[in-house]
């Protein structure tokens, strides 16, 4: 019996970029992972959270936790892993909601276990699967097989930027680039500044567009300096940012989330 | 300040060039210096969390902290004030100035120099006003104390580089370490000319020559000394003050009284403690691993015939006052922002963000910028700059970045959220503070749409119709620029079947995994730290922020030290009573008077002085005050000779502040290098207000101990 994890794609990712989740849903099955959408889910809260309306984001985040509490349809029970492809997403669900109900003693318990089951994608397929490493997968693979891989393939240049929320938020970064680096014929360069925020930062984007171009004018000049024709990320709303802007300016170089160069096959 | 004046600022200052220019390069300078730095503290992680520790220690216990701490500076003899607000700081500062006598030394001399044409303009118009030495303090930014004086009668110069530069344009700092980082050498150059009347040049050693020479004049004359202070020590009652220039030890030991502000909030418990600060601080702010000069006050200069010894010092000011500011800390530190209450102002958040990249200090309105600036301007200057928090992307680069891990992103949400400092006079801050009501309103219907899926679902598809007329042909859709999104990037339009439509198609097929993974070999990083003897530390560290060691046996002492003294053209020095004695064939004088100073061209141009010890790991010499023992003898002259034994270097600076001599001490200071500055266009300048050179005399005892 394979294992199942719940997947929440995220409001960005269903509404924007659906062939991002079924990529997702390409590669965690290769990693051998069922996956399951609890179809009552909508957005996690954090764009409320993020602009201080705390009423607001308590909302979906109650809203988001009674979906997920649910068990799929093929497990008796809910403490399945959930997995986000977005690292301010998972941020949100792994630290938000804890600091959304820190006067809340119930749902503030019902928030730390949602809290412990949930990943961000990369963070899953390598710390969890051991994908790049099976000794330090916290699953083993199935008995009888030593080890998982997904033999992505993808030609040509590429480079990673780190989402804010996910590098400095979650502290994950060894595992989306040791993902990357498992892609057959890709070359990963690196990208300068990469640490950098982007200008998305969600309202901020909205609200402060001047200083939000900024940021983005400093991060599309980085990204032409690696000379990469690929910016991979593992948060869409970066993606969108930076793909927007390079839209706007009429370049042709692509963003791309890291589902994407993982589903990818010779 | 309003939201709209502060987006017209936003505006302004992303189109100043000049600025940008100016910001881009503190930037990068700044984040490489503190890398570099921390670099040399393998333990980095541990400190920094020590650190946050003993914050959260002295802030939850801060009444008994602040307690013993009051109970020793009093035992100490400096006069302690409470101030419960900014008003009644700057009226206890008043008070101060008023009672006091003008210096005589001061009179005497316009009397003799004042229209000579060394004389400069800032002193020019004092005419019977008193004048008070001021070294950098935010906390006086913060009650805008200058203002007060200047309204009072009282003529206020400040003494550091970038805050002197500011001051003399009319401006308050742009950054809480570097105040002129706003300006390029041309503007400095520009200002010197037509309020100093100095030819105009870019040249910043010229510049900076100028202000010492102006604020040497200030220092000498003063009739008071007013200066912050980093760190409080509660077990000693320890004021510790770190600058690089030196005119932080000119106003505290110089001018005949002293005034030293301090926010309640600056206490660590132990010497310990603040030896661990100090390895955080000067790097996180400046990429150094000391401060040029740590200055460690406990007393004013004891009258004759004290227990202690059997003469007065010899210097040092005769009374020194301490205030303590509340101003909000107490109502911040009883609110869910308490963990702003740790920040030790190294302005690593601000270097560390990308707004501040952007925009400088002056835009964001409040004396206090930057991410920890968003925070705690609400509840220490103005109730309105709550909207300062809204200006982020959340990033998160402050966090990381901050020595005692403060959670800057997390506090700025709580801010956002109303959850803020709770005033009685002010009505609590609504949640989502700063955003206009439009954004308020798409948040709160997405909300409504959210919470219900199928509304949700049926949206989205609308959404992907409409989005198909308003763009047929482009994917990514031109937005107009007042949507905020459409300023500067486009919009994907919605998918015509979402993600949660095209579930009921997705095919999922397990692969069943059996071939071996490659492992990656895990790079332990193996570090083989290499054995260093303490001297070869000592003298590397030191040579490498510009001094210089001259190793000799103890007999040669006497002719070298001379030789030297002869070889750099000095006829006369300023010489401690322990070290006098090794000086041969030039007159050496133990306490040379103000006047000797303020000649255009001093004729004592070494101080030699002993040390109580030296600190391997920063090239440190640890200097106090005492009978025989000057601190103007380290400070005034334009070389500075200190004689050490070998045997007196210790490992670290927690081994130095662990010294007896230390607590003793009137006051003490750690001195790292040459005195300098980085104030304009941070260009490293040697030999600001204190000396340009340093020479350590180390005789070898190794054999004898």
């Amino acid at each position: 019996m394979p294992e199942t994890v719940q997947l929440f794609v995220t409001c960005l990712i269903d509404t924007f970029f659906p062939h991002i989740g079924e990529a997702m849903v390409n590669v965690l099955n290769r990693a051998g992972v069922r996956v399951d959408f609890p179809a009552a889910q909508t957005c996690c809260g954090q764009p409320a959270f993020n602009a201080g309306l705390r009423m607001d984001a308590r909302a979906l985040a109650m809203h988001t936790i009674r979906v997920l509490e649910r068990p799929p349809r093929s497990q008796k029970t809910s403490e399945v892993c959930v997995v986000i492809p977005s690292g301010s997403c998972a941020a949100m669900v792994r630290h938000g909601y804890l600091e959304l109900f820190k006067d809340d003693p119930d749902w503030l318990a019902r928030a730390e276990s949602l809290a412990k089951r949930t990943y961000e994608f990369s963070e899953y397929l390598v710390d969890v699967c051991g994908i790049t490493d099976p000794s330090t997968g916290l699953r083993q693979a199935q008995p009888g097989s030593s080890g998982r891989r997904l033999d992505a393939h993808w030609e040509g240049k590429l480079t990673y930027h780190p989402s804010c929320h996910l590098l400095r938020g979650l502290g994950v970064d060894r595992q989306p680039r040791a993902l990357l680096a498992t892609v057959q014929g890709a070359q990963v360069v690196d990208l300068p500044h990469g640490e950098d925020c982007c200008g998305f930062g969600g309202v901020f984007s909205v609200e402060h567009p001047e200083l939000s171009a900024e940021f983005l004018k400093r991060k599309i000049a980085n990204f032409e300096k690696c000379e990469a024709p690929t910016l991979v990320v593992a948060d869409t709303g970066c993606l969108m940012h930076i793909q927007g802007g390079l839209q706007r300016q009429g370049k042709s170089q692509r963003v791309l989330h890291i589902a994407e160069i993982l589903a990818h096959k010779a | 300040m309003t939201l709209t004046s502060f987006k017209t600022r936003i505006r302004q200052s992303i189109a100043d060039e000049n600025l940008q220019l100016a910001l881009d390069n503190n930037a990068q300078r700044r984040r490489d210096g503190r890398l570099a730095a921390f670099a040399s503290l393998p333990d980095y992680k541990e400190r920094r969390a020590r650190a946050h520790a003993i914050k959260a220690d002295v802030i939850a216990n801060l009444d008994e902290y602040l307690y013993k701490f009051i109970a020793k500076v009093t035992e100490n003899g400096i006069l302690v004030h409470r101030a419960a607000d900014a008003a009644e700081a700057v009226r206890i500062v008043l008070e101060i100035v008023k009672d006091l006598p003008q210096r005589s030394q001061r009179l005497a001399l316009s009397e003799a120099e004042g229209n000579t044409k060394d004389s400069f303009v800032p002193l020019r118009d004092l005419r019977g006003k008193k004048l008070v030495a001021k070294s950098k303090s935010m906390v006086a930014e913060e009650i805008n104390l200058n203002h007060a004086l200047e309204a009072a009668g009282i003529r206020v110069v400040e003494t550091d580089l970038g805050e002197y530069i500011v001051q003399l344009r009319g401006e308050r700092p742009s950054h809480i370490i570097t105040p002129a980082v706003h300006l390029r050498r041309g503007d400095v150059g520009q200002l010197f000319h037509e309020k100093l009347g100095i030819p105009y040049t870019e040249d910043i050693p010229i510049l900076t020559n100028t202000a010492r020479k102006v604020l040497r004049e200030v220092f000498l004359t003063a009739d008071i000394g007013l200066s912050g202070v980093n760190f409080g020590v509660a077990e000693t009652g320890t004021l510790c003050l770190v600058t690089n220039e030196g005119n932080g030890r000119m106003c505290t030991t110089l001018p005949p009284v002293h005034i030293a502000l301090m926010g309640i909030e600056r206490l660590v418990p132990t010497l310990d403690d603040l030896a661990l600060m100090l390895s955080l601080l000067p790097r996180s702010a400046t990429g150094q691993k000391l401060s040029v000069y740590t200055s460690l006050i406990h007393s004013p200069r004891r009258p004759p015939s004290t227990s202690l010894g059997t003469g007065a010092d010899p210097d040092g000011p005769f009374e020194r006052h301490l205030i303590l500011l509340d101003n909000g800390r107490s109502a911040l530190r009883h609110s869910l922002l308490a963990e702003s209450l740790y920040c030790i102002r190294c302005g690593a958040c601000l270097n560390a963000c990308p707004v501040f990249r952007e925009l400088g200090g002056h835009a964001y309105g409040s004396i206090y910028p930057g991410p920890i600036g968003s925070v705690i301007s609400a509840a220490l200057v103005d109730p309105n700059f709550a909207y300062l928090a809204q200006a982020s992307s959340l990033c998160g680069a402050c966090k990381e970045a901050c020595p005692v891990d403060i959670d800057l992103p997390g506090l700025l949400l709580r801010v956002r959220g109303g959850e803020g400092v709770k005033r009685k006079d002010v009505k609590r801050n609504p949640a989502g503070i700063g955003l206009p009501a439009s954004v308020k309103l798409g948040l709160k219907a997405f909300r409504l749409v959210a919470a219900t899926p199928r509304l949700f679902a049926v949206l989205q598809t609308l959404g992907g119709l409409f989005s198909r007329l308003y763009s047929p042909r482009r994917a990514w859709m031109r937005l107009p620029a007042w949507t905020g999104w459409g300023y500067s990037k486009d919009l994907p339009r919605l998918a015509a079947r979402p993600f949660r439509a095209r579930w009921k198609n997705v095919k999922q097929s397990i692969k069943e995994t059996s071939r071996q993974v490659d492992r990656g070999q895990v790079d332990k990083g193996q570090v083989d730290r290499e054995e260093v003897g303490l001297v070869d530390q000592f003298t590397r560290e030191l040579t490498a922020l510009g001094g210089q060691v001259h190793l000799v046996p103890e007999g040669e002492l006497s002719a070298k030290l001379s030789e030297f003294l002869r070889s750099k053209g000095v006829n006369r020095v300023q010489a401690d009573e322990s070290v006098a004695k090794y000086i041969s064939g030039i007159p050496a004088i133990r306490e040379p008077d103000a006047s000797t100073w303020l000649s255009t061209s001093p004729t004592i141009r070494a101080g030699v002085t002993g040390a109580v010890c030296g600190i391997a790991e920063s090239g440190s010499l640890l200097l106090i005050s005492g009978t025989g023992q000057t601190l103007t003898a380290s400070l005034l002259p334009e070389v500075h000779v200190a004689v050490l034994k070998t045997s007196e270097i210790l490992p670290n600076l927690a081994d130095a502040l662990r010294r007896p001599e230390v607590r003793a001490a009137d006051a003490g200071v750690i001195v790292t290098g040459p005195s300098r500055t980085a104030d304009i266009e941070m260009t490293l300048t040697i030999g600001v207000h204190g000396p340009g050179e340093l020479h350590v005399f180390l005789i070898d005892d190794s054999e004898t101990v």
